[in-house]
């Protein structure tokens, strides 16, 4: 296992690499310089100059993304124009409610789709999968800024049952303090993964209903609820967590659009109002972050896999 | 070139046991018919494309049979219910919402195709080159392709869109570069298995070149992922195209398209306009619907440990 | 009262295609410790028959009719789940076939067996796994106690099989059922895992069906055989009866198209024409009726019932008796070919000879900084020599890397070290075009049906390929070739219309065959030619091999883990084992005169389809498992399994020594007096065996 893990570390930091990679390219595709961006589009030739020298841009390229990456590593993404503050500030304010969210929300999905892509998968090709089908293609199928605008028309609207607007506190504890305007965030972003989960999990048990251990361990006698329990899920949801590792990007993305509509003060919500307001720090700043997160995080689910999974873990151990 | 040696045919010795005439003048010819084949035993596949042929007639055909105004912008006649002359009423610009729907469908539809193909194209190939190369340059081509992953599409586009004016072909273009990882990965993940075969193995013993085994042998067995993969990314397309839209990124006016519809008419739906939400709404939930029938449909039947007798 | 009583066994399966009849109306009891065979080829209903006595089918199958199986006077069909599941593990347990799939990949061994205990004992878990480790030992698993906690994937084929018998023996049921249990493993762990069910059987006293399509097999470890064909019992009897006096001209055909060790290999194998039925629609007369030699218009019409005498009953309107004598329509002799090939010792020099071969394969993943690199060495220096027209047998178990040798021969993998020359070219300095018009002389016939034929192009295609891309002929040339070919392989032109999976697994073996025959290649290496093909078909595809190597002077190399195959084919054989040549000689020198103990071994494992010979030889296979070949044993590699093996075999490694005119073999004690003369040790220095083809 140690030389998988070896090997699988190798690669990420790669890709960490080709993170920082692409994001400094972006810097540089931003029209005018990043000096204009920051010094706005009115600054005079000899003010860039100033601005050049002063932050290394007059320095070979190469120079520059040895810079870039010791002040990322440093956490120093620059300053935002619009909010005036260091872009590493509002990151470090904002990553813990995301944490809180994206959390939440993914733990409820598996929770839901788990059990469901085994019921369907046992029930496969009968009334109860077909309903479950249709369900999770509308709600994979729905865009998730309409999902959310319906639950708000209808839970907060129509029924008055619930807030549209999602927790405003500064601190985590604040947050969780609001359980009730927490309740359509979290049930959006969980429904749209919902879908995509268990449709994974309903054909990963099927493949694993079809093995022959499953038949061996009915012929010792074992009831189908045992089974189930002890041969079907654990090498049914192998599979699935290297999916989970791979579906942080989506989450994200589930993220920006969520937090817009619930006005939740997260990363999402941040980098949007950066997009529209053409702040290239916090841009570029939240990408780098979001990047070596989702790197970070399909390497803790190869790690997660290699550990459940006793074929990696004893080989050459 | 050599010629041919004339080699002596041999009587057969035993009775043959012929195939059984299974090619009926009924099925298409052409290896279609493989194709074919597995389709119809296929009811959810059948569904979704039923569901995409009628959506088609109705963006392609209907407005030859249903003529509106979709240029003038006639504000006398914004926000009009649904009524005689204005079946799904108009919407803030004066436009018929049905006419509209036709004309914005048709633009959805030509951008998730247009980012599905060249999806496709360049997926397949990347993908089949890293596969069948294998060894350091797969494992170089596999992490370009986790750098682009690591980072979410929308947040590339959204850094591009705010960077460049988008246009329908920058747009086309944007969604093509991000679409096209997922569809290597899968191409390549089949082409990995699929080198293994004996046939793959045969073709090298007659000695063929390693593009003649690409493209002859590769890729065409690689077909059901890549038909699986260009139909999800159509339904992926038209929703992030709409996501975009929402986020006021989207494609400028006078453009069309079902997401900027649904977007534009979500800031009236506390008005009250419900028809100019819920029609753009359903039709595109419905397309994505039947996209994702077919993709899911053809998945099941290539995977292997899914089949049954 | 017998043990187990099954009447009137129907089962159907609904699938797309309609209702299967996957067994009909089967009858047939078993008595308190005895082996009943259920024997027949794929399909023919012999593991659904086995499925349904545990009521495990799958999805959309279903016992119907009046059938009844009663175990000691209980009636078990439309038993509620929850008795059955009393039943089963209990009184009825089951061994599959792959015991590669058969374990939970995710819970350990000693886990696994006990789970099965403690299902039925109700006992506490440590008593569950104190059991566990019992019956774990019972079935020759080494030190069980300290593997309890061990995972399948740690453990080789042969050792998951005895888990799998452990875990169906955990509580001493009645009645056991083996599916194939040995068909996917090696012949001497095959020789292994059957000896000890016998044993079982005999210690726990209780009554095995053994489901098997080994004559073989059947042969030396059943009392009694229902033969079946088509979903029903053709013929039913006790073991020897049936091999000497058979009444059903299936079992008849069955067992005279099996090669045997033993056969005649100038004579032409019997076949059987044509496929099973399709049990969708099952003929209305007697269903082996389409493929039988005898078959009248009332077969064709009329269905026969099982009769005869209680102890020999059999379905059949003209029973034949006894096999079919030698010298019938069947035994056409073997055709010979332009060159008389027993000979390649001529003065002419080989077509092909491979000097020393060596590959290795890093195992993957491990290159840990400041670890040696480990590697599996798959061909530690082997040498052999072919000459026109000749056929060359690679006979051994998987990892001794006959297959590795196979693709250097061709070409499709290049060697560490070692040569390969094909008519005194050096293929290993051959690059791009060379090599790829070099190909035209070497050709490959695969092992599996399905997976050698691209499945998108036609077979029309598929034979064109290779004259498309070594750019000979016409188009209009290659069709007709393409025609030539179908002909020659006896199957119709317009198959060349059709895809591959239009055609059975033997009649794809025949595209193959006639792919790699397109170039008029010199030398064919054909890689398990039959062993996925059932027995029926074999003997077509082996039958076609001869005829076309007479008609074109060909040359094979034969490679098969099945002596009977090899022997039936080839003139001379080499012997592997874990990557080196041990033994080679003419057919009759390794089968009559095998001077090395592994030979030796590997000929006692192959089971004979003969009751008399096959239960004399009970307990004197190869004992132990293969080592693995990362970590090879010194000296002579058979030394850990060998029962000659003294301490100079770990020391040094023996040299090919000559027995006879082409007869070598590389051993410290061999079973006959090496010649006096012996050069060739001399001749290879630096303790290689090399010159197989030793003169």
């Amino acid at each position: 296992m140690t030389t998988y893990l070896i090997r699988r570390t190798g690669e990420a930091i790669v890709v960490v690499i080709g993170v920082m990679v692409l994001t400094f390219v972006m810097i540089h595709l931003v029209p005018g310089s990043a000096a204009r961006a920051t010094l706005g589009t009115r600054a005079t030739a000899e003010r860039i100059a100033v601005f050049n020298a002063a932050n290394g841009l007059d320095r070979p390229l190469a120079a520059q993304f040895v810079t870039f990456v010791k002040q990322a590593a440093e956490g120093n993404f620059g300053t935002s124009y619009s909010l005036n503050q260091p872009v590493s500030t509002l990151l470090a304010q904002r990553l813990p409610r995301d944490a809180v969210l994206l959390g939440l929300s993914t733990l409820l999905a598996l929770a839901v789709a788990l059990p469901m892509g085994i019921f369907q998968a046992v029930r496969r090709g009968r009334v109860a999968d077909h309903v479950f089908t249709v369900v999770s293609f509308v709600l994979y199928s729905m865009p998730d800024f309409f999902f959310a605008l319906l639950l708000i028309a209808v839970f907060s609207v129509q029924l008055h049952l619930l807030p549209s607007e999602a927790p405003q506190a500064e601190s985590v504890a604040g947050i969780l303090a609001d359980p009730r305007a927490l309740v359509l965030p979290v049930v959006t972003l969980t429904l749209v993964s919902v879908a995509g989960f268990s449709r994974y999990m309903r054909s990963s048990a099927i493949g694993t209903l079809a093995q022959e251990y499953v038949q061996v361990a009915r012929a010792k006698g074992l009831p189908e609820r045992l089974v189930l329990r002890r041969h079907v899920l654990r090498n049914s949801l192998l599979p699935v967590i290297t999916v989970l590792g791979l579906s942080a990007p989506g989450v994200v993305a589930g993220a920006v659009i969520a937090e817009s509509v619930f006005n939740y003060p997260g990363m999402g919500l941040l980098f949007y109002q950066a997009a529209t307001s053409k702040d290239y720090p916090i841009m570029l700043g939240s990408t780098l972050v979001v990047g070596v997160a989702t790197v970070v995080g399909s390497l803790f689910a190869d790690i997660a896999y290699s550990l459940l999974d006793p074929r990696i873990r004893y080989v050459d151990a | 070139m050599s010629t041919l040696e004339p080699i002596e045919p041999l009587e057969p010795l035993e009775p043959l046991d012929l195939p059984q005439p299974v090619d009926a003048p009924t099925v298409p010819r052409g290896s279609g018919r493989l194709w074919a084949e597995a389709f119809v035993r296929n009811r959810r596949a059948l569904v979704g494309l039923g569901m995409v042929a009628v959506i088609a007639a109705f963006c392609f055909i209907g407005p030859l049979l249903y003529r509106t105004d979709q240029v003038t912008v006639q504000l006398d006649l914004a926000d009009l219910p649904p009524g005689s002359g204005n079946p799904l009423g108009t919407d803030a610009s004066g436009y018929d919402v049905l006419g509209r729907l036709m004309e914005g469908g048709r633009s959805s539809l030509e951008l998730g195709f247009a980012v599905a193909l060249t999806t496709t194209v360049i997926g397949t190939l990347y993908g089949a080159v890293a596969g069948y190369l294998g060894g350091i340059v797969d494992a170089v081509m596999m992490r370009v392709i986790d750098t682009f992953l690591a980072i979410p599409g929308i947040v590339l586009l959204l850094i591009m869109v705010s960077v460049f004016t988008p246009t329908l072909w920058g747009i086309i273009l944007l969604l093509s570069l991000l679409s096209w990882l997922g569809a290597a990965r899968l191409v390549r993940g089949e082409v990995l298995s699929l080198r293994t075969r004996e046939f793959v193995q045969a073709a090298r013993m007659m000695g063929g070149t390693g593009g003649r085994i690409v493209l002859r042998h590769l890729v065409p067995n690689a077909a059901g992922v890549i038909i699986v993969s260009g139909t999800f990314t159509i339904a992926d397309s038209i929703l992030t195209l709409s996501a975009l839209s929402f986020l006021g990124l989207g494609l400028p006016p006078p453009h069309a398209d079902w997401g900027t519809m649904l977007s534009a008419g979500l800031n009236s739906l506390y008005d009250g306009y419900w028809w100019l939400v819920y029609p753009p709404a359903a039709i595109l939930i419905v397309t994505v619907v039947a996209f994702n029938l077919i993709g899911d449909a053809v998945h099941d039947a290539l995977d292997v440990r899914l089949q049954r007798p | 009262m017998p043990l187990l009583e099954v009447s009137n066994l129907t089962t159907h399966i609904r699938t797309r295609r309609g209702v299967v009849r996957a067994v009909d109306d089967v009858s047939f009891t078993l008595e308190a410790g005895e082996t009943l065979g259920l024997v027949g080829e794929s399909g023919c209903g012999k593991s659904m028959t086995g499925l349904s006595l545990m009521g495990l089918l799958p999805p959309g199958g279903a016992v119907v009719g009046d059938s009844s199986v009663l175990l000691d006077g209980r009636e078990l069909v439309g038993l509620p789940d929850r008795e059955l599941r009393r039943v089963r593990g209990n009184d009825i347990a089951m061994v599959f076939q792959d015991p590669m799939t058969s374990l939970d990949p995710t819970k350990t061994i000693g886990h696994q067996v006990a789970e099965s205990v403690l299902l039925h004992r109700g006992c506490t878990r440590a008593e569950a796994t104190e059991r566990a480790a019992e019956v774990l030992g019972l079935v020759g698993l080494p030190h069980p106690r300290e593997r309890l906690k061990d995972y399948p994937h740690q453990l080789s084929g042969g050792l998951r099989q005895r888990v799998l018998i452990a875990m169906a023996l955990a509580n001493e049921p009645r009645v056991l059922i083996a599916d194939e249990p040995t068909t996917a493993l090696d012949v001497t762990i095959q020789a292994q895992i059957l000896a000890l069910l016998a044993d079982l059987r005999t210690r726990l006293g209780m009554a095995m069906i053994l489901i098997t399509h080994d004559m073989g097999v059947t042969a030396g470890h059943t009392d009694r055989v229902n033969v079946m064909y088509a979903g029903r019992i053709a013929e039913s009897t006790g073991t020897d009866r049936l091999f000497r006096g058979m009444r059903h001209p299936y079992t008849q055909s069955l067992l005279a198209s099996v090669p045997r060790l033993d056969q005649d290999p100038s004579v032409q194998l019997p076949t059987i024409p044509g496929r099973p039925p399709d049990l969708t629609a099952p003929p209305g007369g007697c269903r082996f009726a389409e493929r039988c030699r005898y078959a009248t218009d009332r077969c064709r019409t009329e269905e026969p019932q099982l009769t005869g005498a209680d102890d020999h009953r059999y379905a059949c309107w003209h029973p034949t008796s006894g096999p079919l004598p030698a010298g019938t329509t069947a035994a056409v002799p073997r055709p010979d070919g332009p060159s008389p090939s027993p000979s390649p010792s001529s003065a002419d020099r080989p077509l092909l000879e491979a000097r020393d071969l060596v590959r290795e394969f890093p195992v993957h993943g491990n290159r840990l900084p400041g670890r040696a690199r480990r590697v599996v060495h798959a061909l530690s220096g082997v040498s052999l020599e072919l000459g026109p027209g000749e056929t060359f047998g690679l006979v051994g178990e998987s990892g001794c890397g006959k297959t590795t040798l196979g693709r250097l021969l061709v070409g499709l993998d290049r060697p560490d070290t070692g040569t390969v020359t094909l008519d005194g070219t050096d293929l290993g300095r051959l690059r791009g075009r060379e090599l790829r018009e070099r190909r035209r002389d070497l050709q490959m016939m695969f092992q599996d049906p399905y997976s050698s034929l691209d499945p998108r192009m036609r077979v029309g295609s598929i034979l064109r390929e290779p004259l498309q891309i070594q750019g000979i002929g016409t188009a209009r040339q290659q069709k007709a070739r393409v025609a030539e070919l179908l002909t020659e392989v006896g199957l119709p032109e317009r198959g060349a219309e059709l895809y591959p999976h239009e055609f059975s697994g033997g009649q794809r073996q025949r595209i193959g065959l006639a792919r790699a025959l397109a170039l008029t290649p010199k030398l064919i290496v054909a890689d398990e030619p039959v062993s996925a093909l059932d027995v029926s078909v074999r003997a077509q595809v082996l039958n076609l091999m001869n005829r076309l190597q007479a008609a074109h002077g060909l040359s094979y190399v034969v490679i098969s883990h099945d002596l009977a195959v090899v022997r039936y084919l080839a003139d001379r054989i080499g012997v592997m084992y874990l990557g080196r040549m041990v033994e080679v000689g003419s057919a009759d020198d390794i089968q009559l005169r095998a001077a090395h103990p592994y030979t030796a071994g590997l000929l006692k494992a192959v089971p004979v389809p003969d009751p008399e010979l096959e239960r004399a030889k009970r307990g004197t296979g190869i004992s132990g498992e293969l080592p693995s070949p990362v970590d090879p044993p010194s000296g002579c590699r058979f030394r850990t399994r060998c029962p000659l093996a003294r301490e100079r075999c770990a020391e040094e490694q023996p040299v090919m020594r000559a027995f006879g005119p082409e007869h070598t073999a590389a051993c410290h004690f061999p079973l006959s007096t090496p010649l006096a003369d012996a050069a060739a040790g001399r001749l290879n220095g630096g303790g290689v065996p090399g010159s197989a083809g030793g003169r």
